[in-house]
């Protein structure tokens, strides 16, 4: 047998091999832990849990949901770091996470290159939202009303988001009082309660504008809000910076192409289908799913991480 | 959707549930049978000397939660249970107390002033009986509080305190925790700094995880659950080692006590012990609906004001307060117990926990997903369903259908609970100590939440030595996040304002008060007597 036959039968052989890892449907070789950077019962968690029970009732896949909460995703990311990267052992997160938070925080020691994207979910509905009792109809209302004299509390989740607020109000001319709370439910209480006058949701107030209680007032998006097409946009009111992203589901660096193409296939599939429980509230909460995948996303995470300091800089100022 | 739909949902969600089996052609729910179930561990568990409800949640937590999952689905039964054993527990913690000395909880303490007493005149069942409908007496009148309260105080707490406010009232609970609980003001103090201190470490806005040494082990902060079950139990299960190795060198025999007379709680009797009763039970449930104060002030604030009546109105021939007098083991359980239901108006309104067992109702909550114990939850919105809202009332249900149980068949399981006498402490409590740390690995699956558990322990053990109470710690573990994060909500709202907690009146109001309660109680003490 010659090198070219012997070559060619191997190259058949592992072929074969691939085909059938793929057809054979990669199974995860244990429980999938399954770290969550959100709060228990808000939103995003609940979608994290929901997209877990669908995938387990759909492909009898096991897993262990945990909540890694804290420094705008950081924990999780650094507790997912180490870990095994065969497929056991996942995260869900935001594409901030594994930008803006990473760059800000050197010291961490933490890179998206140091985990496997798998696919986002959904795409923020990034509203600026306040009370419909308050009054307000645009942000107009709001800059009228901070020049009148009031002083505003604006609600935001993450650092970034802060830097956001900041820029707005610095391009309109007016200051903010910027209240950091833990996760976008906490914004929602704060504004329901009182506690603040306007803050960032990012389509946890769907339900809640829909039933006219709150106003979507901008959108601190690159684009119009879906539910409120009319509210201006943050390019509109003077920033040239927005609070894209998405919901994202990574693992661990280095994770097996079949399992990652598995993983991140069952879970964009069920994101996507409107009929399951996870696929519904995404729908409801952010106008459908959003899924990106494979090179794309690692792209789209290394350019949030590399693109963060120039906001820093901004807001710096 | 009015308030009287939100009830019937309630009360529906918690008999409709998923169905278990069926009872002659009803239907039976899961919430349902875990809320029996719940009760009678409760009653064991409470009944058992050194075991306390808080320890059967502990463990019982992450058994339900992989047996229910984290649907909405499972609130109701996870927390039914939980409910279950709380209600049990409260009842049958005075068992120990009144037969071997030995309080199961700090709040039981005083029972056995009274009840360890009468049971040496041979008298134990009379006051497992009285004790039993003490405290059922005072949980049934904290509920109804709680159900017909919780919604217009969460509402009216809302309106009315603002971010400053809020903070103060934190700094309050804490000062009052520490002046009232841990002996000396001075020694609470120290218990809730320790507590602050470990709660602390890892957390915070910062990026940077603060007081970690830059160990990964740190950065995470301390797992709520190794802090509570390692300063609650394995330092009592250190405590009580010690204690039995000292019986040990000086070992001493208890001759058993033949019962003598009477034994039946008669009308009369109910009579005599009612004003103690509805004394106590209106104190246990002003107190238990503060917010993170718990109820071993209100036993020992019911013992103290039964003492005072008694002893105005009490003729020649009675038996004195601390001697064996029915009245101040009715004074004390009913206060107690009575804290257990207004205790939810807190957690539920406010998330703030008073006690342990409340603490693993928001922990139930926080891990299995879909209820927020907070100011959300009472909202009545008129034209969608608030689903929250829907298993508060389904919670209320579940205690109803425990107090229930508690007057029918929980003083005849509570007294038939005599028997747990003839287990060894020297076998209880290694079983008590290796089923604390099964609970912490399965709920944090990483060992160093073991180390984390033991090390508290330690601390706690030493805290117990040199008689500091580990409940400010606690408290001030719980509520220490809480407190920085309004705090720095406050300062930002206010526009960056550093007196944020003076220029309020409210809030004034409440750091006065926190300074007070610290300097009265100081005085108190010093008071000879």
């Amino acid at each position: 047998m010659n090198r070219f036959v012997t070559a060619a039968l191997a190259a058949v052989f592992s072929g074969m091999m691939a085909v059938s890892a793929i057809a054979a449907d990669w199974t995860p070789p244990g429980p999938i832990k399954l770290m969550i950077a959100f709060r228990a019962g808000g939103g995003a968690d609940t979608q994290a849990r929901l997209i877990a029970e669908a995938l387990a009732s759909k492909l009898g896949w096991k897993f262990i949901p945990e909540q890694v909460t804290g420094k705008g995703g950081l924990n999780m990311a650094a507790a997912l770091k180490d870990q095994p990267n065969d497929g056991t052992a996942i995260g869900m997160g935001v594409t901030e996470t594994f930008g803006y938070n990473m760059a800000a925080a050197p010291n961490a020691g933490l890179k998206p290159s140091d985990f496997t994207g798998l696919t986002t979910t959904a795409g923020f509905q990034m509203g600026v939202v306040s009370l419909a009792s308050k009054g307000w109809n645009s942000f107009d209302d709001v800059v009228a009303a901070a020049k009148g004299g009031e002083q505003l509390r604006f609600g935001v989740m993450s650092p970034r988001l802060a830097d956001l607020a900041y820029l707005l109000g610095k391009a309109q001319g007016i200051d903010f009082n910027i209240v950091s709370v833990k996760g976008g439910k906490a914004v929602m209480d704060g504004v329901n309660a009182g506690d603040l006058d306007l803050g960032f949701m990012a389509g946890i107030q769907a339900k809640g504008v829909a039933a006219g209680d709150l106003v979507n007032l901008a959108s601190a998006l690159s684009t119009p809000l879906t539910q409120t097409p009319d509210a201006p946009t943050f390019a509109d009111l003077g920033v040239e910076y927005d609070s894209d992203g998405y919901f994202v589901f990574v693992g661990p660096a280095g994770m097996p192409a079949d399992a990652r193409d598995a993983l991140a296939s069952a879970i964009a599939e069920v994101a996507a289908d409107e009929a399951s429980k996870a696929g519904g509230i995404i729908k409801k909460a952010f106008g459908g799913a959003a899924t990106i995948t494979g090179d794309e996303l690692t792209a789209l995470l290394e350019a949030g991480y590399s693109s963060a300091g120039q906001l820093m800089e901004v807001a710096s100022q | 959707m009015d308030t009287l739909d939100y009830i019937v949902l309630g009360i529906a969600a918690v008999f409709q549930g998923p169905e278990l089996f069926s009872l002659f052609g009803l239907p039976v729910s899961v919430t349902l049978v875990m809320i029996v179930f719940g009760f009678l561990s409760g009653i064991v568990v409470g009944a058992t000397p050194g075991l306390a409800g808080p320890v059967a949640m502990a463990i019982a937590l992450p058994i339900l939660i992989s047996t229910f999952g984290y649907t909405p689905d499972a609130l109701l039964p996870v927390m039914g249970f939980l409910i279950g054993v709380m209600k049990g527990a409260t009842v049958g913690g005075a068992v120990p107390a009144i037969l071997f000395n030995t309080p199961g909880t700090p709040d039981a303490f005083m029972t056995t002033l009274d009840g360890y007493p009468m049971t040496r005149k041979g008298q134990a069942r009379k006051a497992l009986r009285v004790a039993h409908f003490s405290s059922v007496s005072g949980d049934t009148f904290s509920d109804v509080v709680l159900i017909v309260c919780a919604p217009f105080l969460a509402l009216l707490v809302e309106g009315y305190l603002d971010l400053p406010e809020k903070t103060a009232l934190l700094i309050l609970s804490l000062s009052f925790i520490a002046a009232v609980i841990g002996g000396s003001p001075a020694k609470g103090l120290i218990s809730v700094g320790l507590g602050l201190l470990a709660v602390f470490i890892g957390t915070g806005e910062d990026f940077y995880p603060r007081l970690s040494f830059g160990t990964e082990e740190l950065s995470r902060g301390f797992p709520i659950a190794t802090a509570i079950l390692g300063i609650l139990i394995v330092s009592a299960v250190f405590k009580e080692l010690e204690e039995l190795w000292r019986e040990k060198r000086a070992s001493g025999v208890i001759a058993p006590v033949a019962e003598t007379g009477d034994q039946r709680l008669r009308f009369a009797d109910i009579r005599a012990l009612f004003p103690y009763i509805a004394r106590s039970s209106v104190i246990g449930t002003a107190i238990g609906a503060l917010p993170g104060i718990g109820s071993t002030l209100a036993a020992t604030l019911g013992y103290t004001v039964g003492r005072s009546r008694y002893e105005k109105t009490k003729t020649d021939g009675d038996t004195e307060f601390g001697k064996g007098a029915p009245e101040g083991v009715a004074a004390t359980e009913a206060a107690n117990s009575s804290v257990s239901g207004a205790n939810l108006i807190p957690v539920l309104s406010l998330g703030i926990p008073g006690n342990a067992a409340a603490v693993f109702l928001i922990l139930a909550a926080e891990s299995i997903g879909g209820f927020n114990p907070g100011p959300s939850v009472f909202r009545f919105t008129s034209d969608t369903v608030n689903p929250e809202l829907v298993i508060a009332f389904g919670l209320f249900t579940s205690m109803f259908i425990a107090n229930a149980l508690n007057w029918t068949v929980g003083g005849l399981f509570m007294r038939s609970m005599g028997v747990m006498i003839r287990v060894p402490k020297q076998i209880l409590l290694p079983i008590v100590l290796l089923l604390t740390l099964t609970a912490i690995y399965v709920q944090e699956t990483r060992m160093v939440a073991i180390w984390f558990t033991l090390g508290f322990g330690v601390v706690g053990y030493f805290m117990r030595s040199v008689g500091i109470s580990p409940l400010p710690f606690v408290i001030a573990f719980i509520l220490g996040g809480k407190l920085e994060e309004t705090a720095r909500q406050a300062f930002a709202a206010t526009g960056g304002d550093p007196f944020f907690l003076f220029n309020h009146p409210i809030a004034l109001v409440f750091m006065v008060l926190s300074a007070a309660v610290i300097v009265f109680t100081t005085r108190k003490s010093r008071e000879p007597g």
